[in-house]
């Protein structure tokens, strides 16, 4: 890090990323799920918490994502502070649709566990970024 | 007490076997060995020695499921004696959209199917309780929303067999379907007169929501009929009460709806009769249903209804045709009147009545009492009857013979026979006038008096034809010869009677040359050259 920037550079890599793979993510995933109700018995009462809860976190991910590229380029931790937040919620829809969802394909497991992960990841580096700004 | 307690505790059905080493599907007889069927507890390993190969090699859960356990059976057939090899192995779904995990129970089994308690029982009752598990067709009324209307000139003309075409779909005459239960889904042909009686199941405190049992139902939706719509007009309304007995209402133009009445469903429909008058093209300008209302008690869970349709020729009076046009084996043979003013070409008079009958044999066999039993003459079937006539000395010859010309020929004795099953009255050329001869049995004898001749046998031949074409061959009456045989009556002493058998006949002949299939000429090659061929030389 040079001194005058604190901005983390990887961070802003990393959220570059996460909002090309989030496009994917959200497609394919839809996809799937519309695959899921023709081949499998998918019952409507258990499709629509599925659907609503990945439009849900599709929503979530806007704001999340805009707050952490705001927060990182002006080096401000309260729009990194709530994008962390935001990630935190974004994290409990994706566990969700890891392990609770009505058909758990083998993609779907690698999607999330990557989608998690990069999260997990993307949390540390926040965190030290509001660290840096803040000291 | 015990049975509350059994009521309360939830009954379900068998859980589904999920282990796929105690599944078996081709251990079909209980208790016994099932060949080649290698998963079978029930077979000893003597049994496994005689196997040939195993039916079931595999027995695992859904294929679509990433990691399961597979049961698979093998005979070794190189161990001596052959011994089946059971093993328990995990099995992998290598494709990427494998199912991982799934929180849906009864995503890859079949459905338990509910088992009736007391607490859901008439709930599953009202939803399997009927002969069918899918409600009223309901989509007949929206499939003609989907077509197109039927052209104006479409539903002008109607042919036969054709389905009456009503504002919603078809003029209905339910009927049963398979069992007797009603169907409402027949639609009634044109010119098809149909009668037919079903059984339609009823309760009294929905009567008058069953839209089966109400007037409405059946005449609401008006005929399409060329440019303009028939409405079914109610002709007539018999109420029939509890016990069967029917009054004619006088008026008729009141609609009378099912109601509910002290335990009684009243104005119940229970038969319908629709009369459609039609012109000779095929239109319908008329419609009339005619209504037998009725009451259903509390007890009654279904009841009988009976449909009838028939159609009539606008201006004319309905005359049961015998064929169209050729007879039809069976049907009486129709005959007429000339009436007065022939040779003038009149319209012959021919009703439901007049037809050709013959003398009817009855168990009394006496002539004189047999008063007016006459059997009519049915085509292609050959009759005959007879009666006994006992002569005593007192009758006299001359009204004895006339009693038994009467009792031979019958009171209206027709003059014409119709040449084809249908033959109209106006039609004179279609008639055929009946031959009559007279044949004496005896020749007149040397005695200068004449002797009284009485009339022994009529014998009424007729001669038929086949007519039209080869494939489809039309019967055409061609000559009707009725003869009367008399035969002398001998004056008996007094105290003597005598008895004579008087018979009747019907013959039918066929005369019909046999036919000739013609075929159309070879067509000629028609050259000539022109008139001007050979201009400069000729």
């Amino acid at each position: 890090n040079n001194s005058s920037q604190l901005s983390s550079l990887p961070l802003q890599i990393l959220l570059y990323i996460n909002g090309i793979y989030y496009i994917f993510y959200f497609l394919a995933t839809l996809a799937m799920i519309i695959y899921k109700s023709q081949v499998f018995s998918y019952p409507d009462d258990l499709l629509a918490p599925d659907l609503a809860v990945l439009f849900l976190m599709g929503i979530l991910e806007v704001p999340r994502l805009y707050l952490g590229f705001k927060g990182n380029l002006t080096e401000a931790e309260a729009p990194l502070g709530l994008s962390l937040g935001l990630t935190v919620g974004s994290v409990v829809l994706c566990v969700y649709l890891l392990l609770w969802q009505t058909y758990v394909l083998w993609a779907d497991v690698l999607l999330n566990a990557v989608l998690l992960s990069t999260y997990g990841l993307e949390s540390g580096l926040k965190i030290t970024a509001i660290a840096a700004f803040v000291s | 007490p015990a049975d509350t307690r059994d009521a309360a505790r939830v009954r379900s059905a068998p859980a589904p076997l999920t282990d796929v080493a105690r599944l078996c599907v081709c251990d079909l007889l209980v208790a016994q060995c099932d060949v080649n069927c290698c998963c079978d507890p029930d077979c000893s390993a003597e049994d496994f020695s005689l196997f040939t190969s195993c039916s079931v090699p595999v027995v695992t859960g859904d294929s679509q499921l990433c990691n399961q356990k597979a049961a698979v059976y093998s005979l070794d057939v190189e161990a001596n004696p052959p011994e089946r090899i059971f093993k328990l192995i995990d099995q992998v779904n290598p494709s990427i959209f494998c199912i991982h995990a799934t929180n849906y129970k009864q995503a890859l089994y079949l459905k338990s199917p509910e088992i009736p308690t007391p607490e859901n029982f008439d709930r599953l009752l009202e939803k399997f309780g009927g002969a069918s598990f899918r409600a009223e067709p309901d989509s007949w009324d929206l499939d003609t929303d989907a077509q197109n209307p039927p052209e104006a000139n479409e539903t002008s003309r109607y042919e036969y067999g054709v389905p009456v075409q009503t504002e919603d779909a078809f003029l209905r005459l339910p009927s049963p379907v398979v069992t007797s239960w009603c169907s409402d889904a027949n639609p009634a042909g044109f010119l098809v007169n149909q009668a037919t009686k079903c059984i339609r199941s009823v309760s009294v405190e929905k009567c008058d929501s069953i839209q089966a049992l109400s007037m409405l139902f059946y005449i609401n939706s008006s005929i399409l009929a060329s440019v303009f719509q028939v409405d079914i007009t109610v002709q007539s309304i018999v109420v029939q009460s509890l016990d069967g007995m029917r009054t004619l209402l006088s008026s008729s133009d009141v609609l009378r709806l099912p109601m509910v009445l002290d335990d009684l469903c009243i104005n119940a429909v229970l038969g319908v009769n629709y009369h459609i008058t039609h012109t000779d093209t095929g239109e319908i300008i008329e419609a009339a249903a005619a209504f037998v209302l009725g009451a259903i008690s509390k007890e009654e869970l279904s009841i009988e209804q009976s449909f009838e349709i028939s159609f009539t020729q606008a201006n004319t009076q309905p005359v049961p045709l015998s064929g169209n046009p050729g007879y039809v084996v069976g049907l009486p043979v129709r005959a007429g009147f000339q009436p007065q003013g022939y040779p003038s070409p009149a319209a012959f008079l021919s009703n439901k009545h007049s037809q050709l009958t013959i003398l009817q044999s009855t168990s009394t066999q006496d002539c004189l009492a047999a008063q007016g039993a006459r059997a009519p003459v049915l085509f292609g079937y050959n009759m005959i009857s007879g009666c006994k006539l006992r002569i005593t000395a007192a009758m006299k010859c001359q009204p004895l013979a006339q009693t038994l010309l009467d009792v031979l020929k019958g009171q209206s004795f027709p003059e014409y026979v119709a040449s084809f099953g249908n033959s109209q009255a106006q039609d004179v050329l279609d008639w055929v006038p009946i031959t009559q001869l007279h044949i004496s049995e005896q020749m007149v004898s040397h005695t200068l008096q004449s002797p009284c001749q009485i009339p022994v046998s009529l014998g009424i031949e007729v001669k038929w034809t086949k007519y039209g074409s080869l494939v489809n061959p039309q019967a055409r009456i061609v000559n009707v010869t009725a003869t009367i045989t008399t035969t002398t009556l001998k004056q008996l002493p007094s105290g003597r009677e005598r008895i004579i058998p008087i018979t009747s006949s019907v013959v039918f002949t066929d005369i019909s040359s046999p036919a000739e299939p013609s075929y159309k000429a070879w067509p000629t090659i028609n050259i000539k050259l022109p008139f001007d061929f050979f201009y400069p030389f000729v």
